[in-house]
C-alpha cells in the first residue's frame, strides 16, 4: 500500500467516525497528501534551529522527528479529528495551553 | 491638549449608543452610520501627534507648578516621572494602524448598509464599539484600561456573530464567551500581579520599574504575570490553541462582520504584543516563546486550510496562519524583525477583509459556502472574481502586492538574526498558502457549475466592488511604496528594539 492509499484509508476512517459519508475526493486527497507534506517538513526545518542549543541534540532530535513521523504517518487526519470545534476540545487544549505557558515562563525563567 | 485623540475613540462610542436606542428608524442609523463610519479614519489621519492625558494630570516633572511645595519624598523620587492618570499616546505607527482600522471598518459599515433593505442599528452599534475599543488598545498606555476595552472589544465580537443571520452562529458565540472566561480573568489576574509587584498600571511606568530596580525582574510573581497576560494574548488574537475558535468565529460572521472581526484580531495582537515586548524583553525565554507560538500558528493555521471545504473557514484559517507571519517579526525583536512585523498586521488586516468581503459576494449571490457545492462563479461574477484572484495573490505574497513587501523584509530580518530556517519555512508556508487560495479559486469560479446550485439574480451592490477596488489601491501602493508605510512604523520598532 503506497503512501498515497494510507492517506485515502485515513481519511476516509476520519471521515466515518465523523459522520460524514461523502465519497472522498482527488482534492480532498491530495490537500491532506499536501498538508501532510507541509507539516513534516515544517517540523523538521524548526528541529534544525535546535542547532543553535547544541548540534548533537538537533542531529538526534531530526532523526528521531523523522522516524516517528515516518511511522506515525498521516498525521494530518489526526490533526484535523483533533482539532474539531467541540468545546470539550478546546477546552482542554486551552488548559494543556495554559499548563505549559506557565510552567515553561515561571520554572523555565527561574531555573534557566 | 490634542482633544482629536481621546475623540478617536469617544466617537464612535458615543454614536454607537445613539444607533442602538434608535435601532428601529433606518433612515437615522443609516445616515449617523454613513457619517461616523467617515469619521473612523479621518480623525487620525487629521489629528497631530500627541499625548492625552485624562483629568489634564500630566507627570509632576512636567508640571512645575503643581509640583512646587511637594516634598522631596515625591519630587525626588521615580514618583515624580510617574503618569498618575490614564495616558494615551498617539504617535506614527497608532496613526496608520487606527487609519487603515478604520479604513477597514468604514468599508465593513457601508457593505452592511447597503446590502441589506432595513439597515440594522444593533448592527451598526456592535461594530462601531468593536472598532473604538481596539481603537483605544493601540492608544493606550495604561495596561488597566487597555483590559477594560480587550473585554469589550471581546463581548463586540460574540455580539457581531450573534446577530449574523448564519448557521450554529449561537453555537459558536456561546463557546468563544465560555473559553473568554477561562482566559479574560487570567489576564486580569496577570495584570493584577503587575500591579501588586511594581504598583503601577501605567506600562512606561513599569517598564522604566523594571529597567532601573525598582522592582526584582526575576521576581516569580512577576514572571507568573508574564505568563498570564501571555495566555491572554493568545485568547484575544486567536494563536493556538484558540485558533480553532477563533476562525470558527470569523467563518459564522457575515463577510462584512467577518472582514472587521479578523482586523480586530489582527491590532488587538499588535496592541498586546508590543506592550508584552516593552515589560518582558528582557526575558530571552519571552522572544523564543513568541517565535515558536507564531510557528505552531503558522503551520496549524495553513494546513488546516488547505483541507477545509467551506470557504469562509478557509479564509479564516489562513487568517490565523498569517498572524504567525506578524509574531514573528515581533519575535525577532530587531528593529527590522519588529517593523517587518508591524507592516505585515497592516498588509494582513487590508488582504482578509479585502478577501472575506470578496469572497462574501459568493454567499450574496448564491447563500452556499460549502466548496463542494460551488462552481462557475466566474460567468456570474467576473468583476469581483478578478478582485478576488488579486486578493489571493497578494495574501500568497505574490509581487507587486503589499504582503511580498512585508514577507520580504520578515525573510530579511530572519536571515540578519541568523535563523535562516524561519525564513525558509516562512517561504515553504507561502508557497502553501498560495496553492490552499488557488484550490478555492479553481473550485468556485472555474470549474463547471454544479446543476442544482441556484444563483440570485440579484446585481452585487457597487459599495462592494468600490470596497474591493479600494483594498486593492492600498494594497498596491504599499506594495509599489513600502516605505510610505515602513516609515510611520520604524519609530516604534526602533523604541521596542
Amino acid at each position: 500500500m503506497n503512501i498515497y492509499d494510507i492517506i485515502l484509508k485515513k481519511i476516509k476512517d476520519v471521515r466515518m467516525e465523523t459522520g460524514d459519508d461523502e465519497p472522498v475526493s482527488n482534492m480532498a486527497a491530495s490537500s491532506m497528501l499536501t498538508a501532510e507534506i507541509t507539516i513534516i517538513s515544517t517540523l523538521l526545518i524548526a528541529v534544525v534551529m535546535l542547532r543553535l542549543l547544541n548540534k548533537t541534540l538537533m542531529i538526534g532530535s531530526v532523526v528521531l522527528i523523522f522516524v516517528l513521523a515516518i511511522v506515525a504517518m498521516p498525521i494530518m487526519p489526526r490533526l484535523k479529528r483533533e482539532q474539531n470545534d467541540s468545546l470539550a476540545s478546546m477546552s482542554f487544549y486551552v488548559i494543556i495551553g495554559l499548563g505549559i505557558i506557565v510552567t515553561l515562563f515561571y520554572w523555565g525563567n527561574l531555573n534557566g | 491638549m490634542n482633544y482629536l485623540i481621546p475623540l478617536m475613540v469617544v466617537i464612535p462610542i458615543t454614536c454607537a449608543l445613539f444607533l442602538n436606542l434608535l435601532h428601529e428608524r433606518t433612515r437615522t442609523v443609516k445616515a449617523i452610520s454613513i457619517i461616523v463610519a467617515l469619521a473612523l479614519p479621518t480623525v487620525p489621519l487629521i489629528a497631530n501627534y500627541g499625548v492625552q492625558y485624562f483629568g489634564g494630570y500630566p507627570p509632576l516633572a512636567q508640571n512645575p507648578t503643581i509640583a512646587v511645595g511637594l516634598p522631596t519624598l515625591i519630587t525626588g523620587t521615580a514618583l515624580n516621572i510617574f503618569h498618575p492618570a490614564i495616558t494615551y499616546v498617539f504617535g506614527s505607527a497608532q496613526k496608520l494602524m487606527i487609519v487603515i482600522l478604520g479604513f477597514i471598518a468604514l468599508f465593513a459599515i457601508y457593505i452592511s448598509l447597503y446590502e441589506v433593505k432595513k439597515a440594522s442599528g444593533v448592527y451598526a452599534y456592535l461594530m462601531l464599539m468593536g472598532t473604538a475599543s481596539i481603537i483605544a488598545m493601540l492608544l493606550s498606555d495604561d495596561i488597566f484600561n487597555l483590559y477594560v476595552f480587550f473585554e469589550i472589544a471581546a463581548l463586540a465580537q460574540v455580539g457581531i456573530v450573534l446577530v449574523s443571520k448564519v448557521d450554529y452562529n449561537y453555537e459558536t458565540a456561546l463557546k468563544y464567551m465560555i473559553l473568554g472566561s477561562i482566559a479574560s480573568p487570567l489576564l486580569l489576574i496577570g495584570i493584577a500581579l503587575l500591579l501588586g509587584v511594581t504598583g503601577n498600571v501605567n506600562i512606561t511606568d513599569i517598564v522604566y520599574s523594571i529597567q532601573h530596580g525598582l522592582v526584582n525582574p526575576q521576581s516569580p510573581v512577576l514572571l507568573m504575570a508574564c505568563s498570564l497576560i501571555i495566555f491572554g494574548w493568545l485568547y484575544g488574537t486567536g494563536l493556538p490553541p484558540f485558533h480553532t475558535i477563533k476562525s470558527a468565529m470569523y467563518s459564522k460572521a457575515l463577510p462584512t462582520g467577518a472582514a472587521l472581526l479578523q482586523a480586530f484580531s489582527v491590532f488587538s495582537f499588535v496592541a498586546i504584543g508590543i506592550i508584552i515586548l516593552r515589560i518582558f524583553s528582557y526575558l530571552p525565554f519571552a522572544h523564543i516563546f513568541i517565535i515558536g507560538i507564531s510557528l505552531v500558528a503558522m503551520t496549524l493555521g495553513i494546513t488546516m486550510a488547505i483541507t477545509q471545504t467551506d470557504f469562509k473557514r478557509l479564509i479564516a484559517y489562513l487568517a490565523v496562519g498569517e498572524l504567525g507571519y506578524i509574531g514573528i517579526g515581533l519575535g525577532l525583536g530587531t528593529a527590522l524583525g519588529i517593523t517587518a512585523g508591524l507592516f505585515q498586521a497592516v498588509n494582513e488586516a487590508v488582504i482578509t477583509a479585502f478577501l472575506f468581503i470578496g469572497f462574501g459576494t459568493i454567499m450574496y449571490k448564491t447563500k452556499e459556502t460549502d466548496m463542494r457545492k460551488l462552481g462557475g462563479m466566474l460567468v456570474e461574477t467576473p468583476k469581483s472574481a478578478l478582485l478576488v484572484l488579486l486578493a489571493g495573490l497578494a495574501m500568497a505574497g505574490v509581487p507587486p502586492f503589499n504582503a511580498f513587501q512585508s514577507k520580504l523584509m520578515l525573510v530579511q530580518a530572519s536571515l540578519n538574526s541568523g535563523l535562516p530556517e524561519i525564513a525558509i519555512i516562512m517561504v515553504l508556508l507561502s508557497i502553501v498558502t498560495f496553492m490552499t487560495f488557488m484550490r478555492a479559486f479553481h473550485t468556485i469560479y472555474l470549474r463547471p457549475k454544479p446543476a442544482d446550485l441556484e444563483i440570485k439574480n440579484e446585481k452585487i451592490p457597487n459599495i462592494t466592488l468600490v470596497a474591493m477596488v479600494a483594498f486593492l489601491v492600498v494594497c498596491l501602493v504599499f506594495g509599489l511604496f513600502p516605505q510610505i508605510a515602513t516609515n510611520f512604523l520604524q519609530g516604534m520598532a526602533m523604541s521596542i528594539a
